[in-house]
């Protein structure tokens, strides 16, 4: 076999709830004039995630939803065998926010970190492949599965996870000032997307003009910023096993890729 | 991967011969902080860059200033002679814009400083200064960033999605990040000891470091050096703290030597984290250790943040083109600050003056928060 990548499995959590079925059919009016539509702080349990951000929690559940997706426990993907690529625009907003304010304790000031959200997701289900994190839209998130091909393609792992979390609620006010939160509204999302090793290289373009799919992303589920490529996948996923041509624009640049799919049936 | 040139803007020099006479020297670039306010903090000393070069004078985001600063010494060293859109930018930065969300959560501004605040505008700063547009790649691995960054920049090459990348890292020192580490008591209350017995943390310092990659069919004229391989992993053991057997830095550094095809007893030289930390520099010691095998004592290892403080998202950039600049001229810069040995950390530190060595296969290793580990394996030009 060729060695190649190909997504196996998505998670996708979105303000709207889990999955695509959920997306409702035009996210402006399903809105009725809300900004920002938002995700709840999952009630995950235990010591450990005490001082777990929102962001974080959100990230351990979207790597849930993923195996779920897949069929398959977390023992399946533990080990130095999975690698992480993780990508926000805007999810660090509201631990630093937070930390400026000056209310947060000592404790808190790691998570003002990007790469403690990862952290937290490779913690809770013992990822210790490669490590990479990005900061930027839909373009980058099509930049994470590009370095994700390549990681798996390459054989410098078996698998990976590439997990991108939005959150707005905290910051609202001052993202609505910023032109790339227009048109609305914003959506509160997180995914994860399971790359594992097939048979095709995954073809990926720097610049390239926006697909059909970005568009129907955005307007089924809002502005999701990083999570825009993966709900994109989460679609061609539920269409049953065709190749996949992911764009994501950001910043003037848009991104493609084309990665094969592993598909299952629809939902009925 | 070629590395064609490097530019520099440190606390030691705002160009890259400023920087290396500084580091051979064993300059101490760690001073009072005068920027922002410290007095209600343990420790207001670090690497502030006192003034900023003319180039830099009137760019609102002092990160996207110190970037502009590295590229103008970058750009005098090396032309960017490519297609502007064949031109990417890969930026590796722990705080991005930070202060100037600091600035648009207090309502300064408009929508131009909300969107300043994202952590990704530095290196969009950047392109939009060099006239760059490609790819724009911001990584946000916290003090790995640096490493993580030249090595996308180099697989951008391979990809063929590039024809040349601007790649480094950046971070400001600002009272974000100082209130930070102050709180969580991890500065150095003197100064910084990299692998010194009386070792006691670290210092913050702002800088930034670039260097321009080209494929080597591409690249004309002298050269800095290669960049023969890169590697990266997950601790997935803390958020703050390295992982006790520093099982991750290992993997990186074994992954960054098999990407490079090159063995261990080639290494000549390692650039390590080093950060002054009790915990860091004896787990990195012990890495080094089992990955160096029997040449444990033999291959000169050094820590550059004695000299500039920790520099974030720039460090590691840094200390890879001091890896390359120690190739061309034969000289190790000495580890400013370690003068006690430390018997849980006994490799061959360069102490006290540099040391006449030209290494030709290197070695430099970077850790930060969320668990993040990045090496690289670097070669200087022939």
């Amino acid at each position: 076999m060729t060695a190649g990548a190909r997504v196996e499995a998505v998670g996708l959590l979105t303000g709207w709830g889990e999955g695509t079925a959920v997306l409702p059919p035009d996210a402006r009016a399903a809105a009725a004039g809300r900004a920002v539509i938002p995700l709840e702080r999952p009630a995950l349990d235990g010591d450990r995630f005490r001082r777990a951000t929102r962001e974080c929690l959100l990230g351990v559940v979207a790597v849930e939803a993923m195996l779920r997706d897949a069929g398959i426990d977390r023992e399946a993907i533990r080990g130095a065998g999975t690698a992480v690529v993780f990508v926000t625009a805007a999810a660090y907003g509201a631990s630093n926010a937070e930390w400026l304010a000056g209310q947060a304790g000592t404790l808190h000031f790691p998570y003002t970190a990007p790469s403690v959200l990862p952290g937290e997701v490779a913690i809770e289900f013992g990822l210790r492949g490669p490590y990479v994190i990005l900061i930027g839209g839909p373009t980058a998130t099509v930049d994470a599965l590009w370095q994700a091909g390549r990681l798996v393609a390459g054989g410098q792992c078996e698998r990976a996870l590439v997990l991108a979390v939005e959150t707005f609620g905290e910051c609202e006010a001052l993202w609505r000032r910023a032109r790339w939160t227009l048109p609305g509204p914003m959506v509160e999302s997180a995914g994860c997307a399971l790359l594992g090793r097939g048979d095709t290289l995954p073809a990926y373009r720097a610049a390239a003009a926006p697909t059909p799919l970005e568009r129907v992303v955005e307007a089924r589920a809002g502005r999701t910023l990083a999570c825009a490529p993966l709900v994109a996948l989460a679609f061609a996923r539920e269409g049953g096993g065709r190749p996949a041509l992911v764009s994501g624009t950001w910043r003037g640049r848009t991104a493609t890729i084309e990665l094969a799919i592993a598909g299952r049936a629809a939902r009925v | 991967m070629a590395i064609v040139a490097g530019g520099v803007a440190t606390p030691i020099g705002l160009d890259l011969d400023a920087f290396w006479s500084g580091l051979l020297a064993g300059a101490d670039g760690l001073s009072t902080i005068e920027r922002f306010p410290t007095a209600d903090l343990r420790v207001g000393r670090g690497g502030e860059i006192k003034k900023l070069p003319p180039v830099a004078l009137g760019i609102r985001s002092r990160a996207a200033a110190l970037l502009v600063a590295a590229a103008a010494d970058l750009g005098g060293r090396a032309r960017l002679d490519a297609a502007p859109e064949r031109i990417a930018v890969v930026a590796g930065t722990a705080l991005g814009g930070v202060e100037e969300l600091e600035h648009a959560l207090a309502g300064d501004g408009g929508a131009r400083r909300a969107l300043d605040a994202l952590y990704d505008s530095p290196a969009h700063a950047l392109a939009a200064w060099l006239g760059a547009r490609g790819p724009v790649l911001t990584v946000s691995s916290a003090c790995a960033s640096g490493a993580i960054a030249l090595g996308l920049g180099a697989d951008l090459l391979r990809e063929g999605a590039a024809d040349l990348v601007v790649a480094g890292g950046y971070d400001i020192l600002c009272r974000f990040v100082m209130r930070g580490f102050d709180a969580l008591r991890s500065l150095a209350r003197d100064r910084v000891r990299p692998f010194d017995r009386r070792r006691t943390g670290l210092l913050l310092g702002e800088a930034a470091g670039l260097v321009l990659l080209a494929r080597e069919r591409d690249a004309r004229g002298p050269r800095l050096g290669r960049l023969l391989g890169h590697g990266s992993a997950s601790d997935a053991s803390h958020i703050a703290a390295p992982d006790a057997q520093g099982r991750g830095l290992e993997a990186a550094i074994r992954a960054a030597l098999a990407a490079g095809d090159v063995d261990v007893a080639d290494l000549d030289f390692v650039s390590a984290h080093g950060t002054g930390t009790v915990l860091n520099d004896r787990i990195e010691t012990a890495v080094l250790r089992r990955v160096l095998g029997a040449r444990a004592g033999a291959v000169p290892v050094n820590s550059i943040k004695g000299a500039l403080g920790h520099t974030m998202g720039a460090a590691a950039t840094l200390e890879a083109i001091m890896c390359l600049l120690a190739a061309r001229d034969g000289w190790i810069p000495p580890t400013v600050g370690y003068e006690e040995p430390d018997p849980a950390c006994d490799l061959d530190y360069v102490a006290g003056v540099c040391r006449a060595v030209r290494p030709r296969r290197m070695l430099s290793t970077s850790l930060g928060f969320g668990g993040c580990n990045a090496a690289l394996v670097l070669e200087g030009a022939a």
